[in-house]
């Protein structure tokens, strides 16, 4: 409470429009250089996916056992990213936490952008692009429809419905912030703004209906942050594999994920409040209430790891006996121990107030965090395929420089989209600001 | 019967609720309450407490995706009755309660946009000029009449100004003209 006591508020209204538009529009040599590197990483990775599209899916690591590799374990990770920004705009906003509004908008257009990345793995994972209508429920030539039992089937409705429902939230959630921008601006851009915000003009009528559908919004999208992880999770758990079939998957990917995008919240927008000087509106009790999500969920996944790996000693089932002492001491044994040092050693520092409230340290956890994050579905998706039930099938996976070149194209493409909105769009929800600030008063009013 | 355009703006919020009060007992209808923010005591004050009907289209859309759930992997598992993985029942309930979930989520979010966008008047490109005024995303309050009968003129400036509008526009002037739009 003593951090958010020294926030300082914008003393009215139009202070907090121009505080958080200052930054649009206006490159710095900075956000340039930043823009310049990430468009570099994209070009690499789309170099690196065309090899694949020349050469065929021969390029990459996998193997007839291996058959999910770095692509899969990047699709979960991008996923899981997301699920930061739909708990803070929906559940909190629900909760009415006070906290939300700072850090709310920088979480949406997280969500969108890490769902948007996601996306792209299972699309470059089917090897056959232009096959990519497969995927969605319609009836082949012989009126053949799709298995709704298969739990594929059921990610593409969980991760479709999850993005569609991420996107409405998050536009509505602009429509006011755009129409603020178009009437801050002149000639095209204004006219392309009043396009984008669909000429809203703030009345009794709009804020009656905006109000009422974005508290529905909210509603949906929060069992969704509890869903779509879980649906994820089952792709793994009903195989009947060693170190997959478990019925701790859902709520352990859930905290997992709610984890990696808290992580992944406090890696974009702390370096961003220094540089667009945004303190008065983000400050360190956002991080440090950030921090402490971290710190819950980090304590369910240690719970996780170390359940599933009780629960393999005591089922007495060889074979996930022999999977989770492979995963601690077979040659894959370095990213599970990465894993848990990343995930539940490093997260215990966040106990000390003065490491959390410190913005280096907290900003090097929360790399270190999303690295972990990474591991730990490696982790999962590699050892398990590697290591399965039938000895003869044991084939070990290395990851090719193709794949990792997809993988740095994907992060830098979530960069880039994530700065190229930063300079569009307001990154702090101004007119959520301007709830928080004072309404002016006159105070006594003339007798009429 | 002609009609003049009337525009009162406030800084305060505290006035324009005035405002909104004294058109109410005088029965005065007709008005927009433009705000930079969503502000409850408005909305109390010209709702009243009545809730949107955007709830509506919510449950319409809700049920009709949680039908569609049901019926869509139903109806196409039952057509093919010969293809069953698993040895699962053709229309087996329990995978089929995440499509249903998925789309009642899906169909409920949608129908609500739809419903807000009906609702508020949106896309409101063509909206009164009157109404087109850039102050009142910013730091202003505004009581608009876009087309207020000629006899009540008078009546509605009168109410503004002692409400404690710091600005009264009638005709022509309540367009607010931005420069180099």
């Amino acid at each position: 409470m003593e951090a958010e006591a020294s926030i300082v508020r914008p003393s009215d209204y139009a202070q907090a429009d121009r505080d958080i538009l200052r930054v649009l529009f206006k490159p710095s040599a900075i956000y340039i250089v930043a823009v310049l590197l990430t468009a570099t990483g994209c070009v690499y990775g789309l170099w690196s996916w065309w090899q694949q599209f020349t050469w065929g899916m021969g390029v990459d690591g996998m193997n007839q056992a291996s058959f999910w590799g770095v692509y899969i374990v990047t699709f979960v990770f991008w996923i899981g990213i997301g699920h930061a920004g739909t708990l803070i705009s929906a559940i909190l906003f629900l909760v009415r936490s006070r906290w939300r509004t700072g850090v709310y908008r920088a979480s949406e257009a997280m969500t969108v952008f890490a769902v948007l990345t996601a996306a792209l793995f299972p699309v470059i994972h089917l090897g056959r692009v232009w096959q990519l209508y497969w995927f969605f429920p319609y009836p082949n030539q012989r009126s053949l429809w799709v298995n709704f039992k298969s739990p594929l089937m059921w990610d593409v409705f969980a991760i479709s419905t999850y993005f569609t429902i991420s996107v409405v939230f998050f536009y509505c959630g602009l429509l006011p912030d755009m129409a603020i921008v178009r009437d801050h601006s002149r000639g095209m851009v204004r006219r392309v703004y009043n396009l984008l915000c669909l000429g809203w003009r703030g009345t009794n009528r709009q804020w009656r209906h905006y109000m009422a559908a974005y508290g529905f919004f909210a509603a949906f999208a929060t069992p969704l942050v509890l869903s779509v992880h879980s649906v994820v999770s089952w792709d793994f758990a009903t195989a009947n594999l060693a170190g997959w079939h478990s019925t701790i998957f859902p709520p352990y990917f859930v905290a997992g994920a709610i984890y990696s995008g808290c992580a992944m919240v406090i890696t974009l927008l702390l370096p961003m409040t220094y540089i667009f000087g945004w303190k008065e509106y983000v400050n360190m009790w956002h991080f440090e209430s950030l921090a402490k999500m971290c710190l819950l969920t980090s304590g369910i996944l240690t719970y996780s790891y170390g359940m599933e790996n009780f629960i393999a000693w005591y089922s007495q089932n060889p074979a996930e006996q022999a999977i989770f002492w492979w995963r601690a001491t077979g040659p894959l044994a370095w990213a599970f121990y990465l894993a848990v040092f990343c995930n539940v050693i490093t997260p215990l520092f966040l106990y000390i107030r003065k490491i959390r409230q410190n913005p280096v340290t907290l900003f090097i956890i929360s790399l270190i965090i999303n690295v972990g994050m990474w591991m730990e579905r490696f982790n999962i998706v590699v050892s398990s395929t590697a290591h399965s039930l039938d000895p003869n099938m044991w084939r070990m996976y290395t990851p090719s420089a193709i794949e990792i070149g997809i993988l740095i194209g994907s992060a830098s493409w979530f960069l880039l989209q994530f700065l190229l909105f930063i300079k569009v769009m307001p990154g702090v929800a101004i007119s959520e600001v301007k709830e928080m600030t004072p309404a002016p008063l006159k105070g006594s009013l003339e007798a009429s | 019967m002609s009609t003049v355009r009337i525009k009162g703006t406030y800084a305060h919020l505290d006035a324009l609720l005035t405002g909104i009060e004294r058109f109410k007992q005088a029965g005065i209808t007709g008005y927009t309450v433009l705000s930079p923010v969503p502000r409850h005591e408005i909305l109390d004050i010209i709702y009243e407490g009545r809730p949107s009907p955007v709830r509506w289209w919510t449950l319409t859309g809700a049920l009709a995706g949680l039908t569609i759930g049901l019926l869509l992997p139903s109806l196409t598992h039952a057509q093919w009755p010969m293809i069953n993985p698993g040895g699962k029942p053709v229309v087996s309930l329990p995978p089929f309660f995440i499509i249903m979930f998925e789309c009642t989520i899906l169909f409920g979010g949608l129908f609500t946009l739809a419903g807000m966008i009906m609702h508020a008047g949106l896309p409101g490109f063509f909206m009164d000029k009157s109404l087109q005024d850039p102050r009142y995303s910013d730091d202003k309050f505004g009581i608009v009449f876009a087309g207020a009968p000629e006899q009540d003129v008078e009546r509605i400036t009168t109410v503004l100004e002692k409400s404690g509008a710091v600005e009264v526009t009638t005709g022509d002037d309540a367009i607010y003209e931005v420069p180099n739009a």
